[in-house]
């Protein structure tokens, strides 16, 4: 008798037979099917009309859903071609467009095993509250130490990734929010583990620098659908301002960066080092691995940047921009978590980064909501995808300036207030120019996973 | 295992090793002072510790090699929240003065916020600020530490910079002395997939289900956390593929037990435990019986095509040897399951199955008569075990007889000695005794213990001609004299061959003759 079972994210095909998906695995002298590949395999047997008995899915059972979401015009529009497409393919909407409610009516309808795949905690307990509200059942949890499979389960990509060989059975239909993650040459197994037929992936920046989003359709589907900002804005996003205000360090402040730097410069001019690119960058990093004058170079040029990117200076002016703006619901980025604590410290405003414990977190983004606390500061944990409450001002404490996409997502969780537009304020340090490396920088991390 | 960012490699011509360090002075200095900064410090917090660590940095000491060290002796501390205030109750308290007396924009009303906080805990303002965020990573306090020899932190370093550098592996192949059940037993339980093979010695080789479709570092971790099984053992090699993840070249990583054991931490090498008191209870009754049959616990893998399989003992007899399973739970289709492995191998293999456990009727495993099968409840049973591996050794001599009749083996030598030529042929020296003394080879004469040349046995004859004298006798032991010094041993049976008898006079050999018959 032919047996198909699931083996560890990967299917086996016991039995004198093979498929056109499979490969002949000598280790186990069996046949070997990419989950991914499973219904294919499925339907080559029917086709064949061969006898066969199959083991694969291990779903979890169905429960009562009540679906209450009400979608805009172009999310409907949205989900009638994902549907025209077999149910596979990827929505690209701008980010506060809604993205999440098309997913959830696409789940009301098909009233399927779904596995929802996001980049951050953060995201878990927003998809999870989002699914009591609108299809009135409880999901699911994997990642941040939970593990409860329901009928509907959100897990972080790398969960999803760990544990593909113990969930890749379990649903018919995969939802990857953020789905330029999953192109990733370790993510991408996670849609290769598992055997959901039903595919959705969304996003609002569908394109990666290194170009490897070009593997996406063949892991999740087509683009289906894309609408811009323009089209959206006014209509159903809010539209902010955006100023950028120069700050000068203090003399102490100005000497020592200018110290460190020119030791850097020094470094790169005596070695003939150019940084223009990413590349560059990257190659100069691992020099520094083996030269210890490099280190030293590397370490100066960092001191220099924290330097510029905590001047005392700049926190003054946050200061006098605060109690101008006191009204305002604050929303503040830094780069780096240091900066989070000295402000968060020195304001007494609630801080959250990657050590933020999840209770706490919770409870103040709550609390932010509800409008209990006016003001938040955090490094980039939450520049993607989350659903932050919204506020009428951003405070960005860059080090040299940031790039536009970076700004167009901040500025897109700003909403504006009694009539008022939103505002969304840089600080960028004067006299103390190394945009380039910072922008690669960051550019640089936009595109890791 | 360490962050990938501080595994620091060399890497030439396509090889790579972890750069290990070596007990030089200047590393167990940096190892030393280390320790005791740990040693020293416990009460303060973490970020004293990464103070204290960057200022060997500072020294010059290379930066991976320090927070390595210090990422290890980290994990031999324990650190925790400085007790008092929860920091995160203090927050809120905090956090909602502020909303009631709008934001510290001014050093006065920072002040005010945390003198309102700090009477409501009934505490100092000092404490409110030392408190606020104490439950963050550098503020926690180091309570206590287990302090290790610097040289031991060495080797410890370097295993887990070579685990480190097998997270980026994508197949591992190793060949070692033993541990065989523990070491399969890691992989089923990993999710790892292996394969055997004979390359001079016993080789495995490791990797994952997906390996089939892709170069992959999935199995990575996995392979990494099997390592410290494998080199538990007196003796090993392993050799693995490294997907360097900065170039994404494929470099090959190869390590022997004999050359770098030395600088490794090796785990302890468990003592043989028991998996139950039934198999413990078989092997010491078993040993207690002086049966001639050696039984080994954990003896090495039976290749069975590929797979390999692992039984609980094995029983041996000159060459014949005999494998045993001890069966707890079982199903009729676990059974088959085994079965069908065990026909791929050339060995014999006696099963014990539980009665008491048995999932399914025993009837159902009457009709599969190829599973030699031994029925126990508490206790194995000795004597069908016993009836068994004598009826294995039976008929392997008979069929190793069988097969030396068959054969015309053609023999030059001087003398044929059973034993050492059933070792040398890898039979029994029963088979081979009873299969040449039945029907002696052209041209020899079969003694007790071996083959003697007929050329040789005249030779015998002609010198104890020499020595009978007019009597026509010869005392006993010079005849043994002559016999041995031809290099034969059985003396009493050459005498015979030649046509000789022995004359007793009362037991004592001194006194006995040789005469013809």
């Amino acid at each position: 008798m032919i047996r198909l079972c699931f083996n560890k994210g990967t299917i086996l095909l016991r039995g004198e037979v093979g498929t056109p998906y499979g490969k002949w695995d000598p280790r186990v002298e069996c046949y070997r099917i990419k989950a991914m590949h499973y219904w294919d395999a499925l339907a080559y047997l029917k086709e064949s009309k061969l006898a066969f008995q199959d083991d694969v899915p291990n779903l979890p059972p169905i429960q009562q859903l009540n679906s209450t979401v009400e979608l805009r015009p172009y999310q409907k529009e949205a989900l009638d071609r994902w549907r025209h497409a077999n149910m596979r393919g990827i929505l690209i909407l701008p980010t506060a467009a809604g993205k999440t409610y098309v997913a959830l009516k696409a789940i009301g309808l098909l009233r399927t095993q779904t596995f929802i795949v996001v980049p951050t905690l953060d995201l878990i307990d927003q998809w999870r509250k989002r699914v009591a509200e609108h299809l009135n059942t409880e999901a699911g949890a994997v990642g941040g130490g939970e593990n409860t499979v329901r009928m509907i389960t959100v897990s972080t990509y790398d969960s999803a990734y760990l544990q593909a060989e113990t969930l890749g059975n379990k649903f018919m239909l995969i939802v990857f929010d953020e789905v330029h993650h999953l192109a990733s040459p370790s993510y991408m197994q996670i849609a290769e583990m598992y055997i959901a037929p039903y595919r959705m992936g969304l996003t609002a920046t569908y394109e990666r620098s290194d170009e490897r989003h070009s593997l996406l359709p063949r892991l999740v589907g087509d683009p289906v659908y894309t609408v811009g900002v323009e089209e959206l804005a006014g209509e159903h996003l809010s539209p902010y301002t955006y100023e950028k205000m120069f700050v000068e360090l203090t003399p102490d402040e100005q000497r020592a960066y200018d110290d460190e730097m020119a030791t850097f410069r020094l470094y790169l001019r005596e070695k003939g080092i150019v940084l223009r690119s990413a590349e560059d960058f990257q190659k100069f990093i691992m020099v520094t691995g083996r030269d210890h004058r490099a280190r030293e170079a590397l370490l100066a040029r960092n001191r220099a940047l924290k330097i510029a990117l905590n001047s005392d200076a700049k926190l003054g002016l946050l200061g006098r921009q605060l109690e101008a703006n006191r009204n305002e619901k604050t929303l503040i980025f830094t780069l780096h978590n240091d900066l989070v604590y000295t402000i968060s410290r020195r304001f007494l405003i609630p801080a959250i980064t990657y050590q933020t414990p999840r209770e706490e977190r919770r409870e103040i983004l709550e609390n932010f909501r509800k409008g209990e606390y006016k003001a938040v500061v955090t490094s980039q944990v939450l520049d993607e995808g989350v659903d932050v409450p919204d506020a009428s001002a951003g405070y960005i404490l860059s080090g040299t300036g940031s790039t536009r996409e970076y700004i167009q997502r901040l500025g897109r969780i700003l909403r504006k207030v009694e009539g008022k537009r939103a505002k969304l304020v840089e600080f960028v340090s004067k006299e103390t120019v190394e945009v380039g490396i910072s922008r690669r920088r960051r550019h640089k991390k936009a595109t890791e996973d | 295992m360490l962050p990938s960012e501080l595994l620091a490699v060399w890497k030439r011509k396509g090889d790579i090793w972890p750069r290990y360090a070596r007990a030089t002075e200047d590393s167990l200095e940096v190892a030393n002072s280390l320790i005791n900064a740990y040693k020293d410090h416990v009460g303060e917090k973490k970020s004293v510790l990464k103070a204290f660590a960057s200022e060997l940095e500072d020294k010059g000491y290379e930066y991976r090699f320090v927070r390595g060290l210090a990422y290890l002796l980290d994990r031999k501390g324990t650190f925790k929240c400085n007790e008092g205030i929860n920091p995160v109750e203090l927050r809120r308290r905090i956090f909602q003065a502020t909303e009631e007396l709008g934001l510290a924009t001014t050093p006065e009303r920072r002040r005010r916020i945390v003198e309102t906080v700090a009477s409501e805990l009934k505490v100092r303002s000092e404490t409110v600020d030392e408190f606020l965020y104490a439950d963050l990573d550098s503020e926690l306090v180091l309570e206590e530490f287990e302090p290790l020899a610097p040289d031991e932190l060495l080797k410890e370093y370097n295993l887990s910079l070579t685990q480190t550098l097998l997270f980026d592996s994508t197949e591992l192949n190793f060949t070692a002395s033993g541990n065989w059940q523990r070491i399969f037993y890691a992989v089923k339980r990993l999710g790892l997939i292996y394969e055997v093979y004979k390359d001079g010695r016993f080789w495995v080789k490791i990797d994952g289900p997906a390996s089939l479709f892709k170069l992959t570092r999935r199995y990575g971790t996995a392979t990494a956390k099997l390592l410290p099984t494998i080199i538990a053992n007196p003796e090993w090699t392993v050799e693995a593929k490294i997907l360097w993840r900065y170039t994404n070249e494929i470099c090959r990583f190869k390590l022997e037990g004999w050359k770098h054991r030395a600088m490794l931490k090796s785990p302890q090498q468990p003592k043989v435990s028991y998996d139950s008191a039934v198999e413990q209870d078989f092997a010491e009754q078993f040993q207690g019986l002086k049966t001639g049959w050696q039984l080994k616990r954990e003896p090495e893998p039976v290749p069975a095509g590929k797979q390999v399989i692992i039984p609980d003992f094995s029983l041996e007899k000159e060459s014949v040897k005999v494998y045993m399973e001890i069966v707890g739970f079982w199903t009729l289709e676990y059974l088959l399951r085994k079965m069908e492995k065990l026909k791929k191998v050339e060995a014999n293999m006696l099963v014990a199955v539980n009665e008491n456990l048995a999932c399914e009727k025993l009837a159902n495993l009457e009709k599969n008569a190829q599973l030699n099968i031994i029925y126990y409840h508490d206790k194995i049973p000795l004597a069908p075990v016993l009836r068994y591996l004598e009826g294995a050794f039976q008929t392997v001599q008979t069929r190793q007889t069988g097969l030396l009749k068959s054969l015309s083996v053609i023999f030059t030598e001087p003398f044929v000695n059973y034993e050492e030529f059933a070792a040398r042929i890898g039979v029994s020296t029963e088979a081979v005794k009873e299969a040449l003394t039945e029907k002696p080879p052209e041209g020899y004469t079969a003694m007790s213990d071996g083959l003697v040349r007929r050329d040789k046995l005249e030779q015998i004859r002609r010198k104890i001609e020499e020595q009978l004298g007019p009597t026509g006798r010869l005392p006993l032991p010079d005849a043994i004299r002559i016999i041995e010094s031809e290099g034969v041993a059985d003396a009493t049976k050459s005498l015979e061959a030649l046509g000789y008898k022995i004359n007793w006079h009362g037991i004592n050999a001194e006194e006995a003759e040789v005469a013809k018959l």
